[in-house]
């Protein structure tokens, strides 16, 4: 900031600083070309702050968190962008409904563009956030004091997939209608009250007016506002946890060493220090450790500016090639043969080819709750912050293990079925 | 407030009998309303299929007959004077069942049955439903899709 010279108080001079002003009372901070500068534009902009003003170096490694986080992020903003505008011309009504995917077609100005930008969004999203929970576990990132938030984001993987699949019914297609018909039975195959969460989600018996309304409002409601109060705790976690996961030694002194720091139990804590020195464990680390951070001004600012524009230019790129799908629209008498549901569920259709229980709800089950239960079953600390550390050879050898086996699934179910889902050779 | 001057058990343990008492109260409400959310979102009237539909007099199905009836998702089997109507929605996951002279069969994940509804392949885990069949004063045979009776269950005209 510049020292405050002589304002002019008389209406001419006021009007001649007018734009100044109005720009200086928004933007308190010119941009910055000093060190202090860029604290103080990360520290006071309502937006920056999101970020501390310093980061650790680690956490900009492109190499070590390779984007996907800020690159998941990216898609549900593209999504909720793109979602609210097209909003403006759907009807949720079984009669309406696929009329109006056809006026996107003919009669909405960038319609086709918008629907193929939502579509394939939303298959990015969902392989994005799932690339982005096998970076956090092939690094160790979810161990102590990381558990509760690699909890968050399993629940927010979850919530992607029931967001995705919600959406799957909007377009009142064959694909849509018997995509959702298959999973809400698979629901019906939960124990004890299968058959009561299968009716509340359809409103009725069978998938209708009622199904569409529901999936509609918690597609376009329920579904983002959960999410958004999610990241929003997924973020302030990160901070809290003490940034993203880094390796043991990324602190060590300069000779190599360990670093020592005698700890004050918090009740014999004496001596004055400012509040950002408690911020992190009871003592204060300022000239204590080596500094191996950076300011988030430009450095974290700038690379998530790249992910963000790297991310959406390939979103468009694809959204401009291809264009999302239409099936026929939905013809309750006769299924599609063989009837698909979207890709990201094919791996659990094949799985439920061989028995509904085991396939629908048994083995995911079993999956989701060992994913959020590993923070409290895999207590060793070592071979945090480095990627397939040998320290953590077994676990991430059944990470590894457990993905190609659903990628495996997948690429049978999409490939290898033909109509009754008997065994074809696609080539 | 006025300082606290002598440390009262009772006052201390009243208080937290108080607290206690407010945490449960507002625990309670919260349930309350959750449960009141779960009951508002299970529909009363659903505007769906009828479960009871006529589907035509016995003169409409000849001896022989084996024929789906698409929009009820049934099949109609009659063999001489025993008529039976079996369901078209596929035991595994709900999907449509195609009619053949055989049997059954399902287009989504490939599960078979034969021709009285038994499961002969595929994932499939029970046979299919039959229906009560019964005779309505105008002369038409009567469906009731609530009333599901033993594999078998013939009615008679």
């Amino acid at each position: 900031m510049s020292a405050p010279t002589e304002e002019k108080t008389g209406i001419v001079g006021a009007l001649a600083a007018f734009p100044r002003n109005v720009w200086d009372s928004i933007f308190r901070n010119p941009l910055p070309d000093s060190d202090l500068g860029a604290s103080r534009t990360s520290f006071t902009n309502f937006f920056l702050h999101i970020h501390p003003v310093k980061v650790h170096k680690n956490s900009i490694r492109p190499l070590y968190t390779l984007g996907l986080g800020v690159m998941s992020f990216v898609t549900f903003v593209v999504l909720t962008v793109t979602g609210v505008l097209l909003m403006f011309y759907y009807v949720p009504s079984t009669t309406q409904a696929y009329d109006r995917m056809l006026d996107l077609r003919g009669s909405v100005a960038f319609g086709t563009f918008l629907r193929n930008l939502h579509r394939w969004s939303a298959h990015a999203m969902v392989a994005i956030v799932f690339l982005h929970m096998g970076r956090v576990f092939l690094t160790g990132s979810y161990k102590r004091p990381r558990e509760f938030n690699w909890i968050i984001g399993c629940i927010l993987f979850l919530l992607t997939l029931f967001a995705s699949f919600t959406g799957y019914l909007l377009p009142w297609d064959q694909l849509a209608f018997w995509a959702i018909t298959v999973g809400t039975s698979i629901a019906a195959y939960a124990p004890l009250i299968g058959k009561k969460i299968q009716f509340l989600l359809l409103g009725d018996q069978a998938v209708g007016q009622e199904a569409l309304l529901r999936f509609y409002v918690l597609h376009v409601v329920v579904l983002p506002m959960l999410i958004t109060l999610l990241v929003a705790i997924h973020f302030w976690r990160i901070r809290k946890d003490g940034g993203l996961s880094r390796p043991a030694d990324a602190d060590n002194m300069p000779d190599g060493k360990q670093l020592r720091v005698e700890i004050v139990p918090n009740s014999q804590k004496s001596g004055t220090f400012g509040l950002m020195g408690f911020v992190r464990g009871p003592f204060t680390k300022v000239g204590n450790v080596p500094d191996n951070t950076v300011y988030a001004w430009p450095n974290l600012f700038v690379a998530e500016l790249f992910v963000f524009v790297v991310t959406v230019a390939a979103l468009l790129v694809v959204s401009l090639l291809f264009n999302a799908p239409l099936e026929e629209p939905v013809n309750v008498l006769h299924p599609p043969n063989p009837a698909k549901a979207p890709w990201y569920f094919l791996g659990l259709q094949e799985l439920v080819s061989y028995s509904a229980f085991w396939g629908g709800v048994g083995v995911p089950g079993i999956e989701v709750l060992l994913l959020m239960l590993v923070p409290f079953l895999d207590r060793k600390v070592s071979g945090v912050g480095k990627w397939f550390a040998k320290e953590r050879f077994l676990a991430n050898t059944l990470f590894v293990t457990f993905a190609l086996l659903n990628v495996i699934f997948i690429i049978v179910g999409t490939f290898f079925r033909g109509p009754n889902w008997a065994f074809v050779s696609p080539f | 407030m006025s300082e606290k001057t002598t440390p009262s058990n009772s006052g201390d343990s009243r208080r937290s009998i108080l607290t206690w008492f407010s945490a449960a109260a507002l625990a309670g409400s919260a349930a309350i309303s959750a449960l009141a959310n779960f009951i508002f979102m299970k529909p009363r009237a659903t505007y769906g299929q009828p479960s009871r539909y006529s589907i035509g007099r016995p003169d409409d199905f000849p001896s022989g007959t084996r024929v789906s009836i698409d929009q009820r998702r049934v099949c109609v089997v009659r063999e001489g004077p025993k008529l039976a109507v079996i369901s078209t929605i596929c035991t595994h996951l709900g999907c449509t069942v195609g009619v053949s002279d055989t049997g059954f069969a399902c287009p989504c994940h490939g599960s078979r049955y034969d021709q009285d509804g038994n499961v002969v392949g595929g994932p499939a885990p029970k046979s299919l439903t039959w229906y009560q069949v019964s005779l309505a004063p105008n002369g038409e045979l009567e469906v009731d899709t609530n009333a599901p009776v033993d594999q078998g269950t013939y009615y008679t005209i």
